[in-house]
């Protein structure tokens, strides 16, 4: 299933959501068997009956066949030779150990791993100041600031990347234009990688700062004021009351915007690949790896690189949820 | 730091001077802000209004000459860009009425029914959540390449039409919904898809329709599984084919006209709606983000 930009931060906030009644119950069932209107839903002589399961079917059917069976499909593949016909051979790690040993490989999760932190630590930081500043007692005209700063999540991500590989254009971009230079942004790995980041935290920042927004007009206004009859300045609330109470919700961020960056693939190919081809291998996103050896019809090697990814995320995830769960007992 | 550790004693001494002041520099460092978030989507709409001509002499400014010949262009070029704007419309409606339909009626029964491994099938379904859609391309590449669905529209439409996020959202939504509802429907005499279709879709109304946004507006946005494969220009959806436009005769140049025409057009369905429903839209994205 195709996901990017805005869409996967809602996946990952979905994400959220329900990882809440597993460390509640351990459980996940139980959340559901007590809500108030659930255990008796229908009328006893409608239970026990196929129909349910006539309605769960067609969505189970698809499940199945387009993502679950693909999905075991692509494991299996990656310890496989096969090129899209013929026989397909079984190699054991083989295709893992050659992942790993290709310098592509660790210089495209080098890539994935600078794009996240170079873009996820100045985003946050700006997405929680503009909150703090719209969230003061301050400003007024609120309504007005949070939608246009949120404006650049509703611009396609293509539509985004090509608008900035228009502006920062060697020959024919805005910025060398109105600067009278001819500097090499896009062309210039080493500094389109910085062009990537910039993207990233302009479309970025809009989310971060909305998410931060909502979490900042939920602490408890009692503990502030409390404060401020202490005397305390605001700048002194922010930094020793504030701040510290949204500690989590930054780390919890921070890792949230990892997976996403992990699977990054539009933003550095449109911006730094010429004319729709993929991005050179200098400011490639890991999942290029993916796509390139199926373009090439080497199966077994794509499957292996989306394992390994997988685990990746996996790693962020598990630490996530463990974020999550320090989250709840504070 | 420091100046902002000293401020306060000035604050106290005088409140006004130093509060205008502060006013002031926070009113500039937002309004500063905004323009940097709605410059770019400024400047493709304006340079949308320029020819491809102009943009290589004049990227930068107002256009020196208004003119529509980029839009016009938008249906000339290739095959027609417009072809591929169809394309990307019909994969996603196709797509967004598929998927909010099946995910309502499987949420139905997992919120209304009590059956055999209801909440253990639950529980699996969302445990696949961790598993990113890019780790199963390439099995599912096989999987379609099979059925020789590579370049058609249908092999962009299938794989996304059963969204756990949807089941998860709009059976959260159908749990809240008091079963009296059902039984005044059962007693009229109405079957199950009856009661489904006439009360259970109704009443969802607005959870159905702030999914089937989110879920339109990711698929308008898919990119990594469109460019593997539709690779033919009359299957392609926008996204795919904007970032190819290059000029006829030159080749590598791209017609930066034409594509901020083209970007134009696949943002302003987005622009709308989301004019149309900014809070919505917004507390649907962070949904369950910070709530506890």
């Amino acid at each position: 299933m195709p996901n990017t930009g805005l869409a996967e931060r809602i996946r990952r906030a979905g994400i959220r959501m329900r990882i809440k009644p597993v460390a509640d119950s351990a459980w996940l069932g139980r959340t559901a068997l007590e809500h108030p209107y659930h255990a008796g839903a229908i009328h006893k002589s409608w239970r026990n009956s196929l129909v349910p399961y006539l309605f769960v079917a067609p969505f189970l059917l698809f499940f199945l066949t387009l993502f679950l069976g693909p999905a075991v499909y692509s494991l299996y593949l990656s310890f496989c030779r096969y090129a899209g016909y013929g026989s397909i051979e079984w190699v054991g790690w083989q295709n893992y150990l050659a992942i790993w040993q290709y310098p592509v490989f660790w210089t495209e999760i080098r890539n994935v791993l600078f794009y996240w932190i170079a873009h996820a630590v100045p985003m946050m930081a700006l997405a929680f100041g503009l909150a703090v500043l719209v969230n003061s007692t301050l400003v007024k005209y609120k309504n007005l600031f949070k939608p246009l700063i949120f404006t650049p999540q509703i611009v396609a991500t293509v539509a985004a990347a090509l608008i900035f590989k228009n502006f920062f254009g060697t020959q024919y971009g805005i910025l060398n234009r109105v600067l009278g230079v001819e500097i090499p942004w896009l062309s210039d790995l080493n500094l389109a990688r910085w062009v990537v980041v910039a993207l990233l935290v302009w479309r970025g920042l809009g989310y971060w700062f909305v998410i931060f927004l909502a979490g900042l007009t939920s602490i408890n206004p009692e503990i502030l004021e409390a404060a401020m009859v202490d005397g305390a300045t605001s700048w002194q609330r922010l930094v020793y009351q504030t701040i510290p109470l949204m500690r989590n919700s930054f780390l919890f961020a921070f890792v949230v915007d990892g997976v996403v960056t992990l699977r990054l693939f539009a933003e550095p190919n449109v911006l730094v690949g010429k004319a729709g081809a993929l991005a050179s291998v200098e400011a490639a996103p890991i999942l290029n790896m993916v796509i390139e050896n199926i373009q090439t019809a080497r199966f077994g090697l794509a499957a292996a690189t989306g394992w390994t990814l997988f685990l990746l995320i996996a790693i962020l995830s598990w630490l996530q949820f463990r974020l999550f769960q320090q989250r709840g007992e504070s | 730091m420091t100046a902002g550790m000293k401020r306060p004693s000035g604050a106290a001494a005088q409140p006004d001077r130093s509060g205008a002041l502060r006013k002031g520099l926070v009113y500039l460092v937002l309004i500063w802000a905004c323009a940097v978030a709605i410059y770019p989507m400024i400047m493709m709409i304006i340079n949308s209004f320029k020819s491809d001509r102009e943009m290589n002499i004049n990227p930068a400014g107002a256009p020196i000459q208004w003119t529509l010949e980029s839009y016009q262009k938008v249906f000339q070029f290739h095959n027609g860009l417009w072809l591929n704007l169809v394309n990307s419309i019909i994969i996603s409606l196709v797509s967004t009425v598929a998927a909010v339909f099946l995910c309502a009626l499987a949420a139905y029964a997992f919120a209304k029914y009590t059956f055999w491994a209801r909440d253990a099938m639950f529980a699996l379904l969302l445990a696949t959540f961790m598993v990113p859609p890019e780790i199963i391309i390439p099995g599912q590449y096989i999987f379609f390449a099979r059925l020789h669905w590579i370049n058609t529209l249908q092999i962009q439409i299938f794989p996304t039409i059963t969204p756990v996020l949807g089941l998860f959202f709009i059976r959260q939504y159908m749990l809240g919904i008091p079963d009296e509802m059902l039984e005044a429907a059962r007693v009229d005499g109405a079957g199950h898809f009856a009661t489904f279709w006439r009360i259970m879709v109704p009443v969802s109304a607005p959870v159905l329709g702030a999914y089937a946004i989110l879920h339109f507006l990711s698929v308008w946005n898919a990119y990594t599984w469109p460019v593997l494969v539709a690779t033919k220009a009359e299957v392609q959806p926008i996204m795919v084919m904007l970032p190819q436009m290059v000029d006829p005769v030159v080749g590598f140049l791209p017609v930066w006209g034409t594509i901020m025409a083209g970007a134009t057009l696949a943002t302003i369905p987005i622009l709308v709606v989301f004019i149309a429903f900014q809070d919505k839209f917004m507390s649907s994205v962070v949904v369950g983000a910070v709530k506890e």
